[in-house]
C-alpha cells in the first residue's frame, strides 16, 4: 500500500501529527541541497562504486535535481516568493514503511541480492524526498516533510528493480511515480485528488514499457517475484503483517476479498480441470505480498465498505485473467500483479457510484456498523483470519503444493488434462532456467518429439546444449544425433533444486533426504532406490 | 513575501491561476519522459547487439580464406582433407613411448589396439575466429565470444562443447545448399555425411597415420612443427609441416581439440559411447596447447573436459564423416 500524503480518511489511530513549519524562505532550499548531496556521497559507497552506469546514474539523478533547485532558488528570488515545508507525520506512511521495512529483512535474510540492494534502496530514498519537494514547491505549494515518500519507493522496490547498468531508468520510474500523483488527478467528493497509486502508477507503466520492448531481462522482476517464496512460511509471514495494516488502516475488505476471490476461483478452477491455475501455489507469494501491499492505498480506492470489497475482488479477477492473456502472450505472467492495479484505479468513481446507487438496504446494510458493535474492521479482521487458517490448514499456503512436483505435471500432461503440458513446458523451462540439467534435456527432448508441442528443433538444440553444458550426459548425446531422443533421470544436484518447492535450500541435504523427498513427490526411481538401499 | 497557496486552490481556477502554475506543462513532460523510456530502451536492446556482432567484423579481413565460402581456406576442398578407409593402431605402447599416460593403455591384456576406419574428412587446419565469426553472424548471442583485437587467422578458443557442435551444424547447413561447396564434399554430404566434431579414433589417426608415429611428423618432439611450451596460440599453419601425416597443421600443440568422444576407459569402441548416462558428461580433448609441455601434444594423449568449460587453450577443428 503505498499512501499518499494527500489521504485525508484518518481513524482514531492515525491523526497526523505536525511539528508546525520546519522551512522557510531561501534557506529551505539547504533541505534538498544536502539530500541531493548526500545522494551525490552515497555514490562513493564500494556497492555503487563497483559499476560505472550506477555511479553516473547517481551522478546523473543529482546533477538533475541541483539543477532544478538552482531554477527554483534563481525563480524565488527574483519573484521575491517563499518556498517553505513542514514536518507532517502520517501514521498511515510510517506504519506502512515498518511492515515494509520488516518484509524486506525477512525475505533478504534468505535472498541476499535484497540485502545488496539497501544502498540502492537509500539512494531512491533521497531522490524520492527532494523530487517530491521540488515539485510541490514548483507547483508553489507548502511541503509537507513526513514519511510519504519511503512506503511509496519501498512499495516499487517490492516489485521491480532496473539492473545496474539500466539503473537510471529506476530514477525515472520513480519521478514518473511523484509526478503521476501531482499531475494525474481527478476530482473526487468534491476534491481534487490523484487518480493513481503512485508505486502502482509507475510500476504499471513501466511494466508496460518492458512487455512491449521485450526488455524484462533488464530488470529483476522475474527474481524478484520467484524469490519471495525462499523464505519459509511466506504467506503466514505476509499474512500476519498484513494483519498490522488492516487494524490500522481498515483495508480489510479490500485485501481479504482479493485473496478470497483469488484463493475461491483458483480452487475452482482447479476441482474443474485437475490441475491448480498458478503453477505451485493457489495465490503466487508475491500476488499475495501485492494485495497487502499495493491495492489498499485508501486514496485510491473506493470509499464504501461495499465498494471496497468489490475492488478486490475485481483485483483478484483481474490477476486471475492477465496471468492467461499475458502467457498467452508469451510475456513474463509476474506482470499480472502489476497491470491491474492502474485499471483498478481508474474504476473506483464507477464503483462508489455504483454502489451508492443500489436501493437495497439489505444489501446495504450487510456492512452496517452496528451490527458489528462499531467494530465492523474487527470482525473483517476476524473472518479473514478464519479464512486463511482453514486455507492454511487445507495445505494451501505455505505447504508442499501437488504443482511443486514434477511428476505430478508428467502425469497430468500424460491424461491430456487442460493446459498440463504447457504448464509442464513452463515448469521444466524455469527449472532449466535454474541450472537443473535434466529439466533442460527434458525440454529439449519434447520440442525435438513434437509431441506435446510443436516440434522446434531450433529451441530443442538450445535446450540441449544448455543440459550439456551442466554436465548431462544424455542432453550431449541429443546434441550429436539429431535422430536421437535420450533421457535419463534427474541427477543428484538436478534434484537438489527440482524438490525445492519454491524455498528450501536442498544444497547440504544427505543424498537420502533428498531420495525420500524425490519418492514424496512421486519420483519412481527415487522410491525404487529407496526400497533397494532397505 | 509572499505565503503560499494553499492546496485548495492549486488546480489552476480563479484568480489564483496565475500563481499556481497549471498541470499542462508537468503532464506534458511527465508523458515525454514515458516515451522516451520507452525508445530508449527499444533502441539500446537492438543497439547492444548490433555493436557486439560489428566489433568482429575486422577479423575477417585475414588472406588465404573464402569470404564467400564461409572463411574457410581458399584451397581446393576448402581446407578439408580426405582420411583414407583404413586400420590404424589406437593407444600407446610404453615400450615405445616412456612419456605414455595410463589412460593410453589399450586393456590390461595389451597396450595398443587396432581399429578400422572408414573414409572421412578432417580439417587441414583448426577452426579460426573468423570463421566461427561468420557462424555469430548469424547468432548474435555468441558474438561476445569474439575478442575483436586478436587476427582472424587465430584459433577459436574460449567456446563450449555445445558451441562447437553449434559451428559444425550451421556449417553443415551451408554447405549442403551452397554452389561454392566442392563437389566431391557436396556429393559425400548428401549420401549421408555430417560435419561434426571428429571422434577421437579419427582424430587418432588423422594425427599419427597409419604408421603409429607418437607425433604427427615422426617419434622425435619438434618445437619446428607445433606451438607448445609457449605463452600464446599461433595463427592456424604457422608451423607448417609438410611431413606430418595427410598433410595436416597443428594437430599437436596451438589449441586443444574437443571430439565427440565421450572420455572413457579402452579399448575404444563406438557402441560404449551412449552408456553411463548416469554419470556427468566429459568429453575427450586431443593435440594438447601452446601452453602444454612436450608430454602433452604426442599424438596418443587424451585429455577430458566438461562440455560447459571455455579456456582460452581449447579450441577445434571438423570432420566430415559417415559414422
Amino acid at each position: 500500500m503505498a499512501i499518499s500524503a494527500s489521504s485525508k480518511q484518518h481513524s482514531r489511530n492515525n491523526r497526523p501529527s505536525t511539528a508546525g513549519q520546519l522551512g522557510s524562505g531561501l534557506g529551505a532550499f539547504k533541505f534538498p541541497f544536502a539530500l541531493s548531496s548526500l545522494l551525490i556521497a552515497l555514490s562513493f559507497v564500494p556497492r555503487i562504486q563497483g559499476n560505472t552506469t550506477l555511479v553516473w546514474s547517481f551522478w546523473g539523478a543529482a546533477a538533475a535535481l541541483l539543477a532544478w533547485q538552482a531554477y527554483l532558488l534563481v525563480n524565488s528570488k527574483n519573484k521575491n516568493e517563499e518556498r517553505v515545508f513542514s514536518i507532517l507525520l502520517r501514521p498511515q506512511h510510517y506504519i506502512q514503511a515498518m511492515v515494509q521495512f520488516s518484509v524486506y529483512a525477512y525475505w533478504g535474510y534468505y535472498w541476499r541480492p535484497v540485502y545488496d540492494h539497501a544502498w540502492l534502496i537509500i539512494g531512491q530514498l533521497l531522490f524520492a524526498y527532494t523530487f517530491d519537494m521540488l515539485l510541490a514547491w514548483s507547483r508553489r505549494r507548502e511541503y509537507s516533510l513526513g514519511f510519504g515518500p519511503i512506503p511509496i519507493i519501498l512499495s516499487i522496490n517490492l516489485f521491480l528493480w532496473f539492473r545496474d547498468d539500466w539503473f537510471y531508468l529506476q530514477f525515472l520510474m520513480i519521478a514518473v511515480g511523484f509526478m503521476g500523483k501531482e499531475y494525474v488527478r481527478w476530482q473526487r467528493d468534491g476534491r481534487s485528488s490523484h487518480i493513481f497509486n503512485p508505486s502502482a502508477f509507475a510500476l504499471g507503466f513501466f511494466s508496460l514499457i518492458l512487455i512491449a520492448t521485450n526488455t524484462t531481462a533488464l530488470t529483476w522482476g522475474q527474481e524478484i517475484a520467484s524469490t519471495l517464496t525462499l523464505a519459509p512460511n511466506i504467506y503466514t509471514y505476509l499474512f500476519l503483517v498484513g494483519l498490522v495494516v488492516m487494524y490500522f488502516f481498515s483495508i480489510t475488505l479490500v485485501a481479504s476479498a482479493a485473496a478470497i476471490t483469488l484463493f475461491g476461483i483458483s480452487a475452482l478452477y482447479s476441482a474443474g480441470t485437475g490441475v491448480p491455475y498458478f503453477l505451485d501455489s493457489e495465490i503466487p507469494a508475491a500476488v499475495f505480498l501485492g494485495l497487502h501491499l499495493l491495492i489498499t492505498d485508501p486514496s485510491t480506492s473506493p470509499r464504501t465498505p461495499l465498494g471496497k470489497t468489490i475492488f478486490g475482488m475485481l483485483y483478484g479477477l483481474g490477476v486471475f485473467g492477465l496471468y492467461t492473456l499475458l502467457g498467452s502472450m508469451g510475456s513474463p505472467t509476474f506482470y499480472d500483479k502489476l497491470l491491474v492495479v492502474p485499471l483498478l484505479n481508474l474504476s473506483v468513481i464507477a464503483i462508489d457510484t455504483s454502489v451508492r446507487s443500489i436501493h437495497s438496504q439489505a444489501l446495504l446494510n450487510v456492512w452496517r456498523e452496528s451490527w458489528f458493535g462499531g467494530r465492523a474492521n474487527l470482525a473483517h479482521m476476524s473472518i479473514w483470519i478464519v479464512i486463511f487458517a482453514s486455507m492454511s490448514f487445507l495445505g494451501k499456503t505455505d505447504s508442499m503444493h501437488e504443482g511443486d512436483s514434477l511428476p505430478f505435471w508428467e502425469q497430468a500432461c500424460a491424461s491430456e488434462l487442460p493446459n498440463a503440458c504447457s504448464r509442464m513446458l513452463q515448469l521444466e523451462a524455469s527449472y532449466c532456467g535454474d541450472n537443473a540439467a535434466w529439466a533442460c534435456n527434458e525440454i529439449g527432448a519434447h520440442y525435438r518429439e513434437g509431441k506435446i508441442t510443436e516440434s522446434n528443433e531450433e529451441l530443442s538444440l538450445a535446450y540441449f546444449s544448455r543440459g550439456c553444458e551442466l554436465k548431462f550426459q544424455a542432453a550431449c548425446l541429443n546434441l550429436l544425433d539429431q535422430d536421437l531422443v535420450a533421457r535419463e533421470v534427474p541427477h543428484e544436484l538436478d534434484l537438489r533444486l527440482l524438490l525445492r518447492e519454491g524455498g528450501q535450500n536442498l544444497m547440504s541435504a544427505s543424498t537420502q533426504e533428498l531420495y525420500e523427498k524425490a519418492c514424496d513427490h512421486n519420483w519412481a526411481f527415487a522410491c525404487e532406490s529407496n526400497r533397494s538401499q532397505i | 513575501m509572499s505565503k503560499p497557496q494553499p492546496k485548495a486552490n492549486a488546480e489552476g481556477g480563479g484568480s489564483s491561476a496565475q500563481q499556481i502554475p497549471g498541470r499542462t506543462l508537468g503532464l506534458s513532460i511527465m508523458c515525454l519522459m514515458i516515451v522516451f523510456v520507452a525508445a530508449w530502451m527499444t533502441f539500446q536492446s537492438r543497439q547492444q547487439e548490433a555493436t557486439v556482432v560489428a566489433s568482429a567484423e575486422a577479423l575477417a579481413s585475414v588472406t588465404g580464406l573464402r569470404s564467400d565460402a564461409w572463411y574457410l581456406p581458399d584451397e581446393p576442398l576448402l581446407g578439408f582433407v580426405k582420411i583414407p578407409a583404413g586400420t590404424f593402431t589406437m593407444g600407446s605402447n610404453p615400450a615405445l613411448d616412456r612419456l605414455a599416460y595410463e589412460n593410453e593403455r589399450w586393456s590390461s591384456a595389451r597396450r595398443q589396439g587396432s581399429v578400422e576406419l572408414a573414409d572421412f574428412y578432417i580439417g587441414k587446419f583448426e577452426v579460426t575466429l573468423a570463421q566461427f565469426w561468420n557462424y555469430a553472424q548469424e547468432n548474435p548471442t555468441l558474438a561476445d565470444k569474439i575478442p575483436a583485437d586478436v587476427p582472424g587467422n587465430i584459433p577459436i578458443t574460449n567456446i563450449t562443447w555445445p558451441e562447437a557442435l553449434g559451428y559444425a551444424r550451421w556449417l553443415q547447413g551451408k554447405m549442403e545448399s551452397s554452389p561454392n561447396t566442392p563437389e566431391e564434399l557436396r556429393s559425400y554430404l548428401a549420401s549421408g555425411a555430417r560435419i561434426s566434431l571428429p571422434s577421437e579414433a579419427e582424430w587418432e589417426k588423422a594425427a599419427r597415420g597409419t604408421d603409429g608415429r607418437l607425433f604427427p611428423w615422426g617419434n622425435m618432439p619438434s618445437m619446428e612443427f607445433a606451438n607448445y611450451d609457449s605463452s600464446i596460440p599461433l595463427p592456424v599453419g604457422s608451423k607448417p609441416c609438410d611431413q606430418c601425416a595427410f598433410g595436416l597443421q597443428d594437430m599437436s600443440g596451438n589449441v586443444w581439440e574437443l571430439t565427440r568422444s565421450p572420455l572413457q576407459a579402452y579399448p575404444y569402441t563406438v557402441d560404449d559411447d551412449t552408456a553411463n548416462l548416469a554419470e556427468d558428461a566429459l568429453w575427450v580433448m586431443r593435440g594438447g596447447s601452446f601452453a602444454d609441455g612436450v608430454g602433452n601434444i604426442r599424438a596418443a594423449v587424451r585429455g577430458g573436459v566438461d562440455p560447459g568449460v571455455r579456456n582460452n587453450t581449447i579450441g577445434f577443428r571438423l570432420v566430415i564423416t559417415t559414422l
